[in-house]
């Protein structure tokens, strides 16, 4: 055995594995490729017998209506047999109005290749499986038949609420506009006016102590990584070698999962908004030009601009801009993790680097991990572009810019020494840091009115976390399950304390499962198992009837949450330092969204699934959650805005596949849910919630 | 009073040009059908690729086939009435 784990001589399993999966990936990449070009291909000839036909009538001849009405026909047929190109017969210029119930030959076509593209993505990137936008477009192309399959991705495109999911699938951002425009399904327009705006925001002192004082690579980005979630932009003044200054612009991307406060967006521009789609135009690159004018960057000063993802795009656009290179000189500009663009700077004197992660979907699009084996330079003069492998295949954590600074320092130390050395008027002492705020006036903030609330930033061992906790799209089922009062009270920590509220002589147990799509620590699943209880001080049997009526921030009762699985670390750590719950770290798989739900975390053993019963509209379901810190008990507000359901619970089943006695499963077991079925289920498909930091109670 | 009508009598020379154009149109809609039988022959027996793709490339194959044969038919027409009026 080799020291890498394979027998000499014989061919190692993984290898083969890899070679077939890029063999497929291929194949079926190309297909799609192809399937499309035939796609647009019968488009253009429907385009072109709809023409033929509207052309002036041949009928208009009295001396031959005979032959004039065969032709005339014959036309009509062509135009419209289902079971030839499918078209309706009265058209207007191409995409067609549509005739209910049927759909013409080039969409079925366009959407067997989006099946095909979707398939090549899913080959090396599995995991996508899960992702929000990934499920829904599956489902919509796998809906029944070809025609049933196009009107669910039209309504799908439609959607409002799916756009954001639609606008995070980066490996098929490629296709998913040319497809949307072949179905005839753009989204609801927006507002016509295109306003980017910039303010200057000062940085916290948290945010200092982190932010570069030295001009490098690693500094720079380390810069971005600080600014990335909230829609700011940073300008450096930095003193070089030489004692001239010069200005570092920095602009971070989106982070998966996390929302874009109030900034435009500038790679998903082009599905969200496609009339803003022309580059050096996109509100994002305005919002930044105006930043610079604020800054003050004197006329012919130089400039590098540094930036990732969608950041890293502005930059690019911004250095193809005409008038900005007249007014600055553009000496070098650094995309990490953005996709290729297509022109050259205005000036030809700009050197333009870009690394990329030859996983990272969101980078390479089209070549979908195929690059480069390791740095390489482009044939074009001032052009660096380094493709590598990173360690991790996983999208998207390959794309968040942690985890290409960590390339840099440890996988590829040579493009990081490269690109410094390219830097080397710029490495010097920082003499002026600000940060602009990108704002975008034409559309409200994400989620407003109910997530734009007053935020602070609370100190945890992993970073700083804003509070209250925002969540931007999330999925939400509680089961509620009646148990024996007495274990239930056992369970409970100061059992002298805290009791469980009664139902009918029992108790209650609730099982809340989750799917956060976006929020501001991130996307991650989580399950927890409570028990609502009473008033710390004076509890009674049935305070938690009397407190629904009184308002979130009166109550004195809530649900104390005994056990709770989070699947990121982040979230285990706010969960334990600012609510004071008990988190284990856990895989989780959910799709909460439907009518069938499934909730699996294997690591603890634990399968929910099942189909929802009848149900019927409710009020949002807001809660006090109460957990523990030392001493105390920590008083948590959970405010939520969704149209939740009440359901029967009879089709749903928890499934314990484990023996360990660990909290969650020991629990379960000693409150008998691992056999029951809920008494009834609150769920709520999409739902926006927010959750305070939790107050220390002396209780 | 005499209307003059706005439409055009389309001339022989132009009818026969719409006919050569659907008769082209014909021959790259067999393309098209050729192409997707390939595509579907490719991903036989191809684990990665979706079950429903191969039925459905050769059912819009298929259709490209028929979609070839009405256009001649309309080329076929056309041309008739072309020389009709001739």
């Amino acid at each position: 055995m080799r020291a890498d784990g394979h027998a000499p001589g014989r061919p190692a399993r993984d290898q083969h594995h890899a070679r077939d999966a890029q063999d497929d990936e291929e194949l079926l990449r190309r297909c799609a490729t192809d399937v499309a070009a035939v796609a647009d291909g019968i488009r253009q000839v429907s385009l072109r017998t709809g023409a033929a036909l509207r052309l002036p009538a041949p009928t208009a001849s009295a001396r031959r209506p005979r032959t004039a009405l065969a032709a005339r026909w014959a036309l009509l047929r062509a135009l419209t047999d289902r079971r030839g190109l499918g078209g309706p017969a009265f058209t207007a210029p191409y995409p067609v109005r549509r005739t209910p119930g049927r759909e013409d030959l080039a969409r079925l076509v366009g959407v067997t290749a989006l099946r095909l593209k979707i398939a090549a993505v899913l080959v090396n990137h599995p995991e996508l499986v899960h992702d929000p936008g990934m499920r829904r477009l599956t489902a919509a192309v796998t809906a029944g038949s070809d025609p049933a399959a196009v009107r669910a991705l039209r309504r799908l495109f439609q959607d409002r609420d799916a756009q954001r999911a639609l606008a995070g699938l980066a490996p098929l951002m490629a296709e998913l506009p040319a497809v949307r425009a072949l179905l005839d399904a753009s989204p609801p327009p927006g507002p016509d006016r295109c306003e980017g705006a910039a303010e200057a925001v000062g940085l916290t002192d948290q945010e200092r102590q982190v932010i570069a004082t030295e001009g490098s690579l690693l500094g720079f980005l380390r810069n971005l990584e600080v600014l990335s979630t909230d829609g700011r932009i940073l300008v450096q003044n930095v003193r070089g070698p030489d004692g001239v200054v010069r200005y570092v612009v920095q602009a971070p991307g989106t982070a998966p999962g996390r929302p874009r406060t109030g900034s435009p967006h500038a790679g998903t521009g082009a599905w969200r908004d496609p009339a803003a789609a022309d580059p050096p135009h996109t509100r994002y690159t305005r919002s930044v030009l105006l930043a610079l004018r604020e800054h003050g960057i004197p006329r012919g000063a130089d400039l590098a601009l540094i930036g990732h993802g969608e950041g890293g795009t502005v930059l690019l656009n911004l250095a193809r801009d005409r008038d900005f290179c007249r007014a600055h000189r553009v000496t070098h500009v650094i995309a990490v993790g953005s996709p290729p663009d297509g022109g050259k700077p205005a000036d030809p004197r700009t050197w333009v680097a870009r690394i990329v992660n030859r996983h990272d979907l969101a980078a390479l699009p089209e070549a979908g991990g195929a690059g480069a084996a390791g740095p390489s330079s482009g044939p074009r003069p001032n052009r660096y572009e380094a493709h590598y492998p990173g360690p991790s295949r996983e999208f998207p954590a390959c794309h968040l810019l942690r985890a290409y600074i960590a390339h840099l320092r440890t996988v590829v130390p040579e493009v990081r020494e490269y690109a410094d050395e390219a830097l080397t008027p710029y490495r010097g002492t920082v003499v002026r840091t600000q940060a602009y705020r990108v704002l975008d006036r034409a559309h409200p903030p994400e989620g407003h009115p109910f997530l734009t609330l007053p935020t602070a930033s609370v100190r945890t061992t992993t970073g700083p976390v804003d509070v209250p906790v925002r969540y931007y799209d999330s999925s939400a089922a509680h089961l509620c399950f009646p148990v024996d009062a007495r274990t239930a009270r056992a369970l409970l920590p100061d059992a002298g304390r805290m009791a469980p509220s009664r139902l009918g002589g029992r108790a209650l147990a609730v099982l809340s499962l989750y799917e956060h799509r976006c929020s501001t620590i991130g996307p991650y699943a989580e399950i927890a198992l409570s028990l609502p209880v009473g008033d710390p001080w004076r509890p009674r049997p049935y305070d938690v009837a009397a407190d629904l009526l009184r308002r979130l921030d009166l109550r004195r009762s809530g649900r104390h949450v005994l056990s709770l699985a989070v699947s990121s670390e982040e979230a285990r750590t706010v969960a334990q330092e600012l609510w004071g719950h008990k988190a284990l770290l856990s895989g989780a798989e959910a799709d909460l969204a439907g009518r069938a739900l499934r909730f699996a975390a294997p690591d603890l053993g634990l399968t929910v699934e099942g189909r929802l019963g009848p149900g019927i509209p409710c009020p949002d379901a807001d809660w006090v959650l109460y957990g523990r810190r030392g001493e105390g008990t920590v008083r948590t507000l959970v405010r939520t805005h969704g149209r939740p359901r009440l359901h029967t619970g009879t089709g749903m089943r928890l499934r314990l596949d484990t023996a360990a006695a660990e909290p969650m499963a020991g629990q379960l077991r000693r409150l008998g849910l691992d056999t029951a079925r809920p008494l009834f289920v609150l769920a709520c498909p999409r739902v926006l919630l927010h959750r305070s930091a939790g107050a220390l109670l002396p209780c | 009073m005499v209307l003059e009508s706005t439409r055009v009598i389309a001339p022989a020379r132009e009818l026969l040009d719409r006919a050569a154009g659907l008769r082209a149109d014909a021959d790259l809609m067999d393309g098209y059908a050729r192409r997707l039988l390939a595509t579907a022959a490719a991903l036989a027996g191809r684990a990665a690729a979706p079950a429903p793709a191969g039925p459905a490339l050769r059912r819009q194959a298929a259709a490209c086939r028929t979609a070839a044969g009405r256009l001649r038919t309309a080329a076929e027409a056309l041309a008739a009435h072309a020389r009709a009026g001739a």
